[in-house]
């Protein structure tokens, strides 16, 4: 099988097969965080982290790595990149951390970095491997800053945390409970899917 | 490529071996400056809830600790008592309980006849981001300032003694846990304080 182009890669990770928004994976932590632009951020910097190292450790022993034992293998060294992670960041950004606290868990569990393994990195060399972790994660990032950006400005009317919606605004609570963010990916998910529709329709397909 | 069940076992042992020796490294590597972080955030934590200056640089932080707060250790319980020109002002005890989702820990200060609280700090919680985990906020923790213990009945939200408390809107569950907790905490924990 012919090496996929970094431009390939991104283009499909970012947009045509977004993990969020056509795999419907990482939907768990995306309803969770995203009313708040920081932590998602720090949650999405998280996740492209860990699945972009466990893509390249997973790639680079996929010919070692017995096929009916495999998912054992993926989860071990996921969770040996996230606790690392995590302890790192422990040590020398301690107020990163405490933001991050409560979402390490939920990066190891993300869908999209053993998605990733399974479906990329045990096929394809390290390093392209490695990219399309990154941009899945990034194109995860990119998905949830989008939600958030609308959560946080009508829940809170700030923008990372800095106030831009004038004094008299009156904030959405629905926008900072977990249902708001059922109806924006949802229409998010609407949209995409309704253009691709259309573009196969015209496309003669 | 079929393998056999012994290299799939003498894999996974090596693999498994080869990551934890991994993970022990980097938690041997960093765990002294994890924990000096850790005795610092305590610091910075009994230095808020003591009403005291808690910004600067971190050696500035240790000694402006160690100059105005002394630890004492009983044997049902560890507070900090801070003292001003060898006069007591106060004590910081410990407290933990359960919220939504987790342990709820922090350090809630008293003035030195335990009747009003003088700061409230969390250390370490869990609940919903954005919601619940809003009870860190400064405008949160601020409010406590002043609240009187020596009142019959338990603490509540609204209106006591001219001063307001407010809970976080779409969080009752954590925000009645913080009081719950408060209120266990006068009950059960400053009794243990020794008075001098």
């Amino acid at each position: 099988m012919p090496v996929e182009s970094n431009k390939s890669i991104i283009k499909r990770n970012m947009f045509t097969e977004n993990q969020v928004l056509r795999a419907i994976l990482g939907i768990c932590s995306s309803l969770a965080v995203t009313n708040n632009m920081s932590n998602s951020l720090v949650m999405g910097l998280g996740v492209t982290f860990a699945t972009a190292l466990s893509s390249l450790t997973l790639s680079a022993m996929r010919n070692l790595i017995p096929h009916r034992i495999r998912m054992i293998v993926q989860t071990l060294v996921i969770a040996s990149w996230v606790i690392v992670v995590d302890i790192v960041i422990r040590a020398y950004l301690p107020d990163v951390s405490k933001q991050l606290g409560p979402y390490v868990g939920l990066i190891i569990t993300n869908c999209i970095v053993m998605g990733r393994a399974e479906a990329y990195a045990q096929k394809n060399p390290p390093l392209p491997s490695f990219m399309d972790g990154l941009f899945a994660g990034l194109g995860y990032t990119m998905v949830l800053l989008i939600v958030s950006f609308i959560r946080e400005l009508l829940g809170f009317g700030t923008v990372f945390g800095i106030q831009v919606m004038p004094e008299s605004f009156e904030v959405w609570t629905i926008m900072v409970m977990p249902p708001a963010a059922f109806f924006i990916i949802g229409s998010m998910i609407w949209f995409i899917t309704a253009r691709k529709i259309k573009r196969e329709q015209k496309g003669g397909k | 490529m079929k393998r056999g069940y012994v290299y799939t076992i003498v894999f996974m042992l090596i693999v498994s071996a080869v990551f934890t020796f991994f993970l022990a490294g980097t938690n041997a590597l960093t765990a002294e400056r994890i924990a000096e972080n850790s005795r610092l955030d305590e610091m910075k934590s009994v230095l808020y809830a003591f009403n005291l200056d808690a910004e600067g640089t971190n050696e500035a932080i240790a000694q402006r600790f160690t100059q105005a707060v002394q630890k004492t250790e009983t044997s049902n319980l560890t507070y900090y008592t801070h003292i001003e020109n060898g006069e007591t002002k106060g004590y910081a005890v410990p407290f933990a309980g359960g919220g939504l989702w987790g342990t709820i820990r922090g350090w809630l200060a008293v003035s030195p006849d335990l009747a009003q609280v003088q700061g409230l700090v969390f250390t370490d919680q869990n609940e919903t981001p954005g919601l619940g985990g809003r009870i860190v906020e400064r405008w949160y923790t601020d409010q406590f300032r002043g609240v009187k213990l020596d009142l019959e009945g338990p603490l509540t939200y609204g209106v006591k003694d001219g001063v307001q408390l407010d809970a976080i809107t779409g969080a009752t569950q954590s925000s009645n846990a913080v009081l719950r907790i408060l209120n266990e905490v006068r009950a059960e924990v400053l009794p243990l304080v020794e008075v001098k």
